[in-house]
């Protein structure tokens, strides 16, 4: 029973180190499904983790602190929506842009927050009944209420893409923008709207990380999780269901990382550290393969301005 | 409203316009974000510019930092003309640090100095440019996006380090700190003037620039990178090795990013530890850009950067003021570069109704 409960917890800590993983993931699927590459999704994090915990220290409550985070990721994507999407500019060099904001913007504010600890971070709120399933229970239904909305995220997303208008105006977008406009969707507004989502979900990822998992400040803390989501958006192949094991998957690698550096093991830790990016890397050249021979394709026009021709 | 209207033709003088206006906008909006922390903005950039050009020793350790830009910035300037991204300089200037410092530390017995440099440099350049190769091989067999691998492999490459210093490369008498032991003579790279720390790893800059100079503008393979960078259907067609090609400018990449290394380790560090300039991999980036990947232009927008970098970590140590800031700069310059890369080949006209 004892060695049953180790595993159970690690498990459990793997839902929460995947959720930080899952939402970016999500939103990044989204913003590529309409033709835009944003590779800001570190910098956008960052920002969202930042805000989020400032917000939580200040106001004592978690939740504020994470809607807070949420938004600063949304508010942060407009300056790449603006220039890959008005401005028609280099989507990869923008998105990169972003990436190094985020890590100048929250070193520079950051810099009297270091190592200062959250109190109140989010509760765990057991579900009624789903909470007995044996291993179930205590696994996915004796979380904090984000790990909720992350398994409502995933689902109502999946249900949008595929069986919505919405999804297929979406997708038409990413697919044929100028077939898209002839069938009169505006592409700049559905654009705008998925990178703002993506930008809203990877502050949203950001933010849990702070209220939750990893409750302190310091410089980069988010440490490539935003790479790692990016990497994950190939691997899901641009569906979001198949995200979610993607981003358990690593949130597994984190968490088992975490069990050993805790429990004393003679690896060390630099190595143990390093696993996850070693996993990124396996695992995108895996499914790069596999999406080369089953011919798999992405969005076709990701990354390509759209302008819409002057009459 | 407003709508953009295609040019004739580019207006050549928007080239140094643009960068100009960006730059002045990325330190417009540094000021603005100092200003919201309650510090006096004048005050920072004063002590930035005091510190990067104020006396003839500052000035010298501006062209300190912008060594490993210059370096790193020409090799990304070959393969950013093919539009291959190389994110991962910060792995191979990593790696270049650790082939290097192997040689020094483990195998310096019997060398004379100028063998010993001529070892280090050609072995850092080869862990840069295998450090390159690996992403290179995948996005050529397996089109294996080449900016998330090169970017992971600075992770790992940041780790590798990290593991030889706190393991097997430590030095025993650190107290505890990550750092190996001191370089033998032989593997410190001359100092070019007194009382400076600017060794001839600027020279080595120099020389690269220019070698890049005549690949890019006057050699075949520099015709066929940027046919490649148009079009790289069409330079299949007309019987460009368009892998090959993009072989030989990973491995140039890699190889000067990792000679980069050499020059930080050998020349300003004298020993191997886990703090080797962090930023220098991405600033190249923004250099690159911000010269339009011309060679000559990247050694002043190096000098340039490197003063925002070395003025910029001064001032942390003076004033306290975070070195966070010349990232915000950076990322606010790159941002209104790229935005305005659109009035290259569009103008802003305004229409009454809806165009």
């Amino acid at each position: 029973m004892v060695h049953h409960s180790i595993y159970i917890s690690l498990l459990a800590n793997t839902i929460k180190a995947g959720t930080i993983l899952l939402f970016p993931t999500i939103g990044e699927i989204f913003s590529e499904r309409a033709g835009i590459l944003n590779l800001g999704v570190e910098g956008m994090m960052l920002v969202g983790a930042f805000i989020g915990f400032i917000v939580s220290y200040i106001t004592k409550n978690p939740y504020l602190g994470f809607i807070a985070g949420v938004i600063a990721g949304g508010i942060a994507s407009l300056i790449h929506a603006f220039i890959s999407i008005t401005l028609r500019g280099n989507q990869i060099v923008s998105g990169l842009a972003l990436t190094i904001f985020g890590g100048g913007f929250t070193t520079f504010y950051g810099q009297k927050w270091i190592n200062m600890t959250l109190n109140n971070t989010l509760p765990i709120i057991k579900i009624p009944i789903l909470n007995k399933i044996p291993y179930i229970g205590p696994i996915f239904f004796n979380q904090d209420l984000i790990v909720y909305l992350s398994y409502i995220t995933v689902f109502v997303m999946w249900f949008i893409l595929y069986r919505t208008t919405t999804g297929l105006n979406l997708r038409a977008v990413g697919e044929n923008a100028k077939a898209a406009n002839a069938m009169g969707i505006s592409v700049y507004k559905v654009r705008y709207i998925w990178t703002f989502f993506g930008g809203l979900l990877a502050g949203a990822g950001g933010a849990y990380l702070t209220t939750s998992y990893a409750p302190f400040w310091l410089d980069s803390i988010t440490a490539g999780r935003g790479w790692i989501a990016i990497a994950l958006v190939i691997f899901a192949m641009w569906d979001p269901l198949k995200a979610l094991f993607g981003a358990y998957l690593f949130g597994g690698i984190n968490a088992l990382q975490f069990q050993l550096q805790a429990t004393g093991t003679t690896i060390p830790s630099a190595i143990l550290n390093m696993l996850p990016y070693i996993g990124t890397f396996i695992v995108i050249t895996i499914s790069s393969i596999i999406v080369k021979t089953k011919h798999i394709k992405p969005p076709k026009e990701l990354g390509i301005p759209y302008i819409r021709e002057e009459k | 409203m407003l709508y953009f209207e295609k040019r004739q033709s580019v207006p050549q003088h928007f080239k140094i316009i643009i960068p100009i206006i960006s730059l002045l906008i990325g330190l417009a909006i540094g000021a603005i974000s100092v200003a919201i922390a309650g510090i006096n903005p004048i005050d920072v950039y004063g002590g930035i510019l005091s510190n990067a050009f104020g006396s003839w020793y500052a000035f010298s350790e501006t062209l300190v930092a912008a060594t490993p830009l210059i370096l790193i910035t020409a090799g990304l300037i070959v393969v950013f003309k093919m539009n291959i991204w190389n994110i991962g300089a910060y792995g191979q200037y990593i790696m270049g640090a650790i082939f290097s410092s192997y040689f020094a530390l483990f195998a310096s017995n019997g060398l004379s100095k100028p063998m010993m440099i001529c070892v280090m440099v050609i072995s850092s350049m080869v862990g840069g440019a295998i450090w390159a190769l690996i992403p290179t091989l995948l996005k050529i067999f397996w089109e294996v996006n080449e900016v998330i691998t090169t970017l992971l492999l600075n992770y790992i490459a940041l780790y590798i380090l990290k593991f030889l210093m706190y393991g097997p490369w430590k030095n025993p008498a650190s107290y505890g700190f990550p750092l190996s032991k001191t370089f033998p003579q032989t593997a410190i790279l001359p100092v070019l003037f007194k009382d400076t720390r600017l060794t001839i790893g600027i020279i080595f800059a120099l020389i690269s620039v220019f070698i890049v100079w005549f690949l890019i503008k006057k050699s075949k393979f520099g015709y066929e990178i940027r046919v490649i960078g148009d079009n790289p259907l069409a330079a299949r067609y007309a019987g460009i090795s368009v892998n090959r090609d993009i072989i030989i400018g990973m491995a140039i990449s890699g190889a000067l990013a990792g000679l980069a290394g050499m020059t930080e380790v050998s020349g300003i560090v004298h020993y191997l530890q886990v703090k080797i300039g962090a930023d220098y991999g991405y600033t190249a980036i923004i250099v690159a850009w911000i010269a339009y990947l011309d060679p000559l232009v990247t050694i002043l927008a190096s000098i340039l950067f490197g003063g925002l970098a070395s003025g910029g970590y001064s001032l942390q140590i003076t004033m306290r003021v975070s070195y966070g800031i010349v990232g915000l700069i950076e990322s606010i310059t790159l941002f209104s570069l790229v935005g305005a890369q659109i009035f290259l080949n569009y103008k802003l006209r305004w229409k009454n109704g809806s165009p």
